[in-house]
């Protein structure tokens, strides 16, 4: 126990390293993916018949192949044909995990906005506020309340999606992990530690949303 | 103030108006009865369009409903509904929901429009009730609310869809006499409802629609002490 101690104090430091590159990009993608995805998802429920086509090929697409293959096109394949588009590690993964997150919250923001009742639009519309105004104003800060419980899933999901990039050469929480593995031999201690870390992360995150949820949930 | 002619209205291949005409004057106060299914609902909703008709056409104050998003919204701020699902927005306390459109809409000042709102509510007699969230209000408080809201807009018409078939029966005298002191102060009002009650004490002039059609109409003591027609006599009959 005392050995394991020492090890970790020892190693910690670099894994904390790691994390903060971890914490990074999945907040980058918490934001990115929140804002594109809810861009994505009111596409989605458009009456414009172009943009619901254009967000269901999106969701599509993204919801339909894995996001390692994602990650190695944007980071791989591209620039294998453009080389203008050649990005840092770091980079290439915020885009991935961004454009990933979207479709998923794409696909919460519509089940949201669809599951408010339809009487809030008509009330809304009666009263002579336009589709847009009463979306805005009416639909979505409702929406929004049911989107967070599914919301948090899908970031506590994104933190531990993230370890995929270690495959790109970016030094994230289990990247850094294996590197001291690679050179300690000692499994079992890093890997502990990395979960730990993993755990430590979701479970604020969950916390977060929790908080939000009750703040915003006030009315009900 | 509210012309209907010859409204058709399908929901895919079944006809739930069959061609209805009325004429609304200003400040009468028209009450809608009939079976369920009749399409008494559907009409009005027509009137506002948030049901679009599929042929016919309605004129509010000389203006064509029709379809085109900026005079529908225009021409929309001029009618007031009341739903019988009342349809408040929950996320918002009672004056929020009073003040939403004003504020948006009319470019009142919060301050204005609150004042506004407090006189609503004082009139729908919930007052006290500005800053609760719809959820803990009864089934009456918040149609009286909902009426508020609907009035904030200062409508020259109101549209009313069953507002008392979602209450408990204690409930609904509360509503009632808001629509009472609505309809004595001279608003041009459009009411489909069950309760009798309130058809034979304030509408000017009663309309049993059955089948998508206007069957018979009048004033409420000949509709409800002599009918004329077969099938309003076997409608009424069911309600002693």
């Amino acid at each position: 126990m005392n050995e394991f101690l020492s090890f970790s104090a020892t190693y910690l430091p670099y894994l904390l390293q790691g994390a903060l590159v971890t914490i990074e990009i999945a907040v980058i993608g918490v934001i990115f993916g929140s804002i594109i995805g809810l861009l994505v998802g009111l596409g989605r429920v458009s009456s414009n018949p172009l943009l619901s086509q254009i967000s269901r090929f999106y969701i599509w697409v993204i919801r339909g192949t894995p996001l390692l293959l994602q990650l190695f096109v944007i980071h791989f394949a591209i620039p294998s044909v453009f080389s203008a588009l050649t990005m840092p590690p770091f980079v290439s993964a915020c885009i991935a995990l961004s454009l990933n997150a979207a479709a998923y919250i794409a696909e919460i923001a519509r089940g949201a906005i669809q599951s408010i009742d339809k009487g809030q639009m008509e009330a809304a519309r009666s009263l002579g506020l336009s589709a847009g105004q009463a979306m805005r104003r009416i639909i979505i800060p409702q929406a929004f309340r049911r989107m967070l419980p599914p919301l948090g899933n899908e970031f506590i999901a994104l933190i531990k999606e993230s370890s995929l990039v270690s495959t790109i050469a970016l030094y994230d929480l289990l990247r850094t992990g294996q590197q001291i593995i690679s050179s300690t031999y000692r499994y079992m201690e890093v890997f502990l530690l990395v979960g730990l870390i993993y755990l430590f992360l979701t479970t604020i995150m969950s916390y977060i949303v929790g908080k939000i949820e009750k703040k915003v949930g006030a009315y009900e | 103030m509210i012309s209907c002619k010859n409204i058709i209205k399908k929901f895919d291949k079944l006809e739930v108006l069959k061609g209805i005409d009325l004429d609304v004057a200003p400040g009468e106060v028209v009450v809608i009865i009939g079976p369920s299914g009749s399409g008494k609902s559907t009409f009005l909703r027509c009137i506002n369009r948030l049901e679009a008709a599929d042929s016919g056409t309605i004129t509010i104050n000389g203006q064509a409903v029709e379809y085109k998003e900026s005079s529908l919204n225009k021409l929309r701020q001029d009618i007031g509904m009341v739903f019988q699902q009342f349809n408040l927005f929950p996320h918002m306390t009672v004056m929020e929901n009073i003040i939403e459109a004003p504020v948006l809409l009319k470019k009142m000042t919060k301050d204005g429009a609150k004042k506004k709102g407090l006189e609503l509510l004082n009139k729908v007699g919930l007052e006290e009730k500005e800053n609760e969230y719809p959820n803990r209000l009864s089934g009456g408080q918040k149609q009286r609310v909902a009426i508020a809201r609907a009035l904030a807009m200062e409508p020259k018409i109101m549209l009313f869809d069953e507002p008392t078939s979602a209450l408990d029966p204690e409930l609904v005298g509360e509503v009632l006499t808001v629509m009472k002191k609505l309809a004595k102060e001279g608003m041009t009002m459009v009411v489909v409802t069950h309760e009798m009650g309130f058809a034979r004490e304030v509408a000017d002039r009663v309309i049993f629609m059955d089948g998508g059609t206007i069957i018979e109409q009048g004033p409420p003591e000949v509709i409800f002490e002599t009918p004329q027609h077969d099938r309003t006599k076997e409608f009424l009959g069911h309600l002693k």
